[in-house]
């Protein structure tokens, strides 16, 4: 039996560009630890992955985003 | 040639707002060209950093647009690394608003027809 194929959320949500300002879209992207989400996962097309992984990237960078979350130290 | 930019950023949470105004400026006036406009700048203002940079916990985030030849980005950049009251910066090329190019329209008109 096929498994219903994912959908992609962004593709659903229409942006063209995935900002990397916006954390909180990201975050859905996130593991609880802060890793980034495989597309297995989410569901995202590999464009959009793609565009995920490297806006995940540059919010870490200026700290928007954890690189690990629940680091102490 | 000019292209499209965006720049982030996160100064010390310690500096007053007339300071912050004045490094802008001091920083956007080596990006200044003829015939193109200002950059927009967008002030978040203070945020809590998700980890500490230099041992602080907040930063006074801003944001600007602007349009600007890439040679003069390394002189740019080199301002903002030399200026103890940035903690971080990212430039990068600002995808999030391109112009619908000119052909694309017309081709769509002449399909109409």
């Amino acid at each position: 039996m096929k498994r219903a194929a994912k959908t992609c959320a962004i593709c659903e949500s229409g942006v063209r560009v995935v900002d990397f300002k916006d954390e909180r879209t990201l975050q859905r992207f996130l593991t609880e630890r802060g890793k980034i989400l495989p597309s297995r996962l989410s569901g995202t097309c590999a464009r959009h992955q793609r565009q995920v992984s490297t806006a995940i990237k540059r919010a870490r960078e200026l700290a928007l985003l954890p690189y690990i979350k629940g680091h102490v130290g | 040639m000019t292209h499209q930019y965006e720049v982030v950023y996160i100064f010390d949470s310690a500096l007053e707002e007339p300071a912050i105004t004045e490094k802008l400026e001091r920083f956007h006036s080596l990006i200044r060209q003829d015939g193109v406009e200002a950059p927009t700048i967008d002030q978040w203002g203070k945020r809590t950093l998700a980890f500490p940079i230099r041992k602080r916990d907040t930063g006074y985030y801003v944001v600007a647009k602007f349009e600007t030849d890439p040679a003069t980005l390394p002189e740019f950049e080199r301002a903002i690394k030399l200026d103890d009251g940035v903690l971080r910066h990212l430039v990068v090329v600002n995808e999030g608003a391109q112009p619908v190019p000119v052909t694309a329209v017309k081709s769509e008109e002449e399909d109409d027809e």
